[in-house]
């Protein structure tokens, strides 16, 4: 394939231990603020261990930008594993380079890939490979599990494969224009409207809460919170909490802290029985 | 049963800790895990079949039980206490689906006790930390949940499921209400990183997109990379304006000298020609 041919054999083994790394992205989960960022870190070391070897700076300033939150359709997400190796890249080369475009392209781009990932690889490929599998092992065959694995699992490895080739060197020419053309500016700002936009779509999905208080009334019928909740403004509580921990955030205020304070207040409120 | 409660919780390890070991594979898939759990206890056909009977469950998102224990515990029933398949799941399906809330407990909440470590290992360089601190991680997740099966297995079905309802509503639905707002706090350390006043609209933008039109983030990315060309065109076009003034203002006299000369060249090659 034209994206596996044009890669410099340095970049080559580079790739080829992401993409083996990639495997384990998932391995742990530190808990829903940072999710399976520890993965991608180790994903991504290769990248940074080749790119600012003789610095260790560099090297701790990289790591720390991928403590964020971090969830991408696993088989799709090579391609922000290589994109991302391609601006560490450029960013050990060029000191005028805003690091936070990093950040700021992964997260706009883990909501739509994380879509389509688990559309195409949950929704319509592990149901036919499903589908198959049950018809034959519900007559007690073995082949039925195997075959399973075998129609899901193909196609996977190899879109994970080349996606990251993929990202790396869309990210390497992409890259490369935007700088010499001057649109470096152009491409952070963007990458943050996008980036932040994708929050905002991940705060009404993913922060969830749903009040289950009803007040009784004689005779009628009982008077849901979470209606005039949702009356009032849809996902109110999700919005209002995230906002409220970004306020402290910007206060200064220990992320251990707000995590514990989120922690605490859900309990009190399921204790109290309004969720 | 001691035995045998190892082994149910072995299958359970293998198959779900291996599945997010190692590419999600899968294999924890109810039709895979029958097929494991069927090998382990030396009967593949009853194994194969209990797969498929949770898989048909699983494929229409019927089903709130955590496969994984759900699938285990209903094929070590029906191998080990010789019960029907229907009887079986009966007797597995309540402990998944506690097996459920014990899993997302477990990742969503318990896990966050290491989130801190993972920015010390980040902010000292430790790589090797980094290593362990990540499969360490997977290995406790992993191994505590499959205690949920050693347990069940070990003292049976319907002492365990007593238990389970013993465990008070309100302080589940607390906890379970805590997995749904913890995102909140990693989307606001991302967004320390992104936000600026200019661009602050953006995320509410999205927010209502995705809260009131329901739109899926894909179609969410689509109308934020219209917004994104617009503005880059806008962007642009100030970049040359300003590009242009500067010149002008910088080098204004130079351009009427330069103006005249290409005048007056004109004229010549008009002459000549």
């Amino acid at each position: 394939m034209k994206f596996t041919k044009n890669v410099s054999p340095d970049d080559r083994k580079m790739l080829n231990s992401i993409f083996w790394r990639s495997f384990t992205v998932f391995a742990s989960r530190a808990g829903a603020t940072k999710a399976h960022a520890p993965g991608f870190m180790y994903s991504i070391l290769p990248a940074i261990d080749r790119y600012y070897k003789n610095d260790p700076k560099g090297q701790t300033e990289a790591l720390e930008r991928e403590t964020t939150w971090y969830n991408i359709t696993q088989n799709v997400g090579t391609f922000v594993m290589g994109l991302v190796a391609s601006m560490e890249k450029k960013n050990s080369q060029d000191p005028d380079f805003d690091a936070n475009s990093i950040v700021a392209l992964k997260t706009s781009l883990m909501g739509p890939l994380s879509g389509i990932g688990d559309s195409i690889f949950w929704g319509v490929l592990r149901v036919i490979a499903a589908g198959i599998g049950i018809s034959l092992a519900s007559q007690g065959s073995v082949l039925g599990p195997i075959l399973f694995l075998v129609i899901y699992n193909v196609p996977s490895i190899l879109t994970r494969y080349y996606l990251t080739y993929i990202g790396f060197t869309l990210g390497d020419t992409f890259i490369e224009d935007m700088y010499e053309s001057g649109s470096m500016k152009l491409l952070n700002k963007a990458a943050s409207t996008l980036g932040l936009m994708m929050i905002g779509s991940m705060t009404a999905t993913m922060v969830t809460f749903k009040s289950t208080l009803a007040i009784p009334i004689a005779g009628g019928k009982p008077i849901e919170i979470q209606t005039y909740l949702d009356q009032l403004w849809q996902g109110l509580v999700p919005l209002a909490v995230t906002l409220g921990c970004y306020w402290l955030l910007s206060k200064k205020v220990n992320v251990n802290w707000i995590l514990l304070g989120v922690l605490a207040l859900a309990i009190v409120l399921g204790l109290v029985g309004i969720v | 049963m001691l035995k045998t409660a190892i082994l149910a919780a072995l299958c359970v390890f293998i198959c779900f800790g291996g599945n997010w070991l190692w590419g999600q594979t899968m294999i924890e898939r109810p039709l895979v895990v029958g097929l494991v759990t069927g090998l382990v206890f030396g009967d593949v056909r009853e194994g194969v079949m209990m797969g498929a009977a949770l898989g048909a469950v699983d494929i229409g998102g019927a089903l709130s039980a955590e496969p994984v224990t759900a699938t285990v515990l209903a094929t070590t029933f029906s191998i080990i206490l010789n019960v029907n398949t229907k009887a079986a799941l009966a007797l597995a399906v309540p402990i998944g689906v506690f097996a459920a809330f014990i899993s997302m407990f477990l990742k969503n909440i318990v896990m966050n006790v290491f989130a801190p470590l993972v920015d010390k290992v980040a902010a000292t360089n430790n790589q090797k930390g980094l290593v362990r601190l990540h499969f360490g991680m997977w290995f406790l997740n992993y191994f505590l949940f499959s205690l949920v099966t050693f347990f069940s297995v070990l003292a049976g079905a319907k002492p365990v499921q007593q238990l389970v309802n013993e465990i008070p509503k309100n302080l589940m639905a607390g906890l379970s209400a805590t997995g749904g707002l913890l995102p909140a706090v990693g989307f606001a350390i991302l967004m320390r990183m992104l936000w600026s006043k200019q661009l602050s609209p953006y995320y509410f933008l999205g927010f209502i997109l995705a809260a009131y039109m329901k739109l899926p983030s894909v179609a969410v990315a689509a109308v934020g990379i219209i917004i994104v060309v617009i503005q880059w065109m806008r962007d642009k076009q100030l970049m040359a304006l300003e590009n242009n003034q500067k010149e002008l203002a910088a080098g204004e006299v130079k351009n009427h000298i330069d103006n005249q000369n290409n005048e007056s060249e004109q004229e010549e090659e008009d002459f000549f020609s």
